[in-house]
């Protein structure tokens, strides 16, 4: 058992919204980070929901720690930290209120944990939720998360609120987690800076459908963007091209081997690819 | 379960604070009086009104992302459902208790009020039985309908059961000879149906909360 999240071919179809979330498969290794992209409407949330069974899927199969999760599976829960947009709690209770609530839920809640992390984050334990800053309802949420020593985190959007200095901050205590080899987090974000600091993979979904699961050294090392002229472009092998756009002067085209697109085709410029860029490309791009 | 009522309690203990403080000046007010019909309302607003506080934190729960985030906890939807229902029991309690104890006050300053001592019973019945009917009514509706109209469910809620009490006495009242016999049986049939209602309630609102999607 080597993966702590498999998701095999798992759909879901909206009939009112038209969505559809079309055949998704992915697997997410134990003690890595996986950061889920897409654009907003994309398909993530409603991934998470197939995943934590929070929405039922219509077909496919979703393993967590080797094993589907029916609802009467409140061990593998345990076993879960969950973070999502937005306000996760109450507004009229108190961070220590929530840590009572918690206790009774969780066999493994940590108080203590739970309190350094308010310590650690400058959370005012009798403070009322709704007199938080956004940043610090989402700290309070991440804090709640990580306090009953969970092995798998899922954060939706958990860093969208914060500022840089805030998401610096909580990107360390992600690193700090993942520091236990049988840990890992799902990280869905469309901030993705965030991503390319701490992110092991990086899958893409687009539509409802996923784009592609790549690691990020991957990324990073051999993606590349190539700037071509449009008789450059009509000489490049198909079988090279993963995407391209067309700009005014230019065509971009997003290839999987920088080095070896460099030295088949002299002539183009080849630079580095940033997540944004690929993300743009994969989305307003054209696929081969 | 024990995660589960602590939210619930919290929950409802917020609007309950408020209810509370009414229900104490109101029933000071219900001690220094001698009115049949302001203890007649006390014992309907306070065992209706504490019931309502509790169903209402269902509804405020999807104010935020919490009641969403209760699914991935180590519960069971059908806990989840069960605890609601156990809460709208534990407040209708307390608002028994409190209503009993201005009674009590009352009685024991002006003697019984009342025609005679076994029409509280009555009035006991009926005001548990309101409060039983409007949750069996609520919770299905709320899970079925959509949080978002919370409000008119279980406004709602409380005119039926108003409706489903006042059919059931008035049929009792034409089908029994007035007396204490009448008045035991009205009192019986407001609590059975009720309960059994609430406990139909129950296991349909746990069949429709099993395929709700959030």
């Amino acid at each position: 058992m080597e993966n702590i999240l498999e998701l095999q071919q798992v759909s879901k179809t909206f009939s009112k919204s038209n969505f559809t979330l079309d055949h998704v498969s992915f697997s997410l290794p134990y003690g890595s980070i996986m950061g889920f992209v897409g654009e907003n409407g994309a398909g993530k949330t409603t991934t998470i929901g197939c995943i934590l069974n929070t929405i039922a899927k219509d077909a496919g199969a979703v393993k967590l720690f080797g094993k589907e999760m029916l609802d009467t599976d409140t061990d593998i829960r345990e076993k879960i930290g969950v973070v999502y947009d937005g306000d996760n709690f109450p507004g009229h209770w108190t961070a220590e209120q929530l840590s009572k609530v918690m206790q009774g839920f969780y066999t493994n809640w940590d108080d203590a944990l739970f309190c350094k992390y308010l310590k650690d984050f400058q959370l005012t334990p009798r403070q009322r939720i709704k007199h938080y800053s956004r940043g610090m309802t989402m700290k309070l949420a991440i804090a709640a998360a990580l306090s009953h020593h969970p092995q798998l985190l899922i954060l939706d959007e958990a860093t969208s609120g914060l500022d840089p200095i805030m998401r610096d901050e909580m990107l360390d205590v992600f690193l700090d987690f993942v520091q236990e080899e049988d840990h890992s987090i799902l990280l869905s974000s469309h901030i993705t800076s965030d991503l390319e600091k701490v992110a092991d993979y990086i899958t893409f979904i687009h539509n409802g459908r996923l784009i592609m699961t790549v690691s990020k050294n991957d990324l990073v090392y051999h993606y590349a963007v190539m700037r071509c002229k449009e008789s450059q472009f009509l000489a490049l092998e198909r079988n090279d091209i993963i995407a391209y756009r067309k700009r005014d002067f230019q065509i971009d085209v997003l290839v999987a081997d920088g080095k070896e697109a460099q030295r088949k085709y002299k002539d183009v410029v080849v630079d580095h690819v940033s997540l944004d860029e690929i993300m743009l490309l994969l989305v307003k791009g054209e696929r081969v | 379960m024990k995660g589960l009522l602590r939210n619930n309690i919290y929950g409802t203990l917020s609007n309950a604070k408020v209810f509370a403080g009414f229900m104490i000046l109101y029933g000071i007010f219900g001690v220094a009086v001698i009115s049949q019909s302001v203890q007649i309302g006390y014992v309907m607003i306070g065992i209706i009104g504490f019931s309502v506080s509790a169903i209402i934190v269902a509804k405020n729960e999807f104010t935020t992302k919490w009641g969403k985030y209760k699914l991935t906890l180590p519960v069971r939807r059908a806990d989840i459902v069960k605890s609601q229902f156990l809460n709208q029991v534990i407040w209708l309690l307390a608002g028994s208790c409190f209503v009993g104890i201005e009674l009590g006050l009352s009685w024991l300053f002006h003697g019984c009020l009342f025609d005679q001592p076994i029409d509280i019973l009555t009035l006991f019945a009926l005001a548990i039985s309101m409060s039983l009917f409007m949750g069996a009514i609520f919770f299905p509706l709320f899970y079925a309908g959509g949080e978002e109209k919370g409000e008119v469910f279980w406004m709602i809620a409380i005119l039926c059961a108003f409706g489903i009490d006042y059919t059931i006495v008035t049929i009792l009242n034409s089908m029994l000879e007035p007396g204490i016999t009448c008045i035991l049986c009205g009192a019986a049939a407001l609590i059975v149906s009720s309960l059994a209602a609430f406990g139909v309630s129950y296991m349909v609102t746990i069949r429709i909360f099993m395929h709700r999607e959030y």
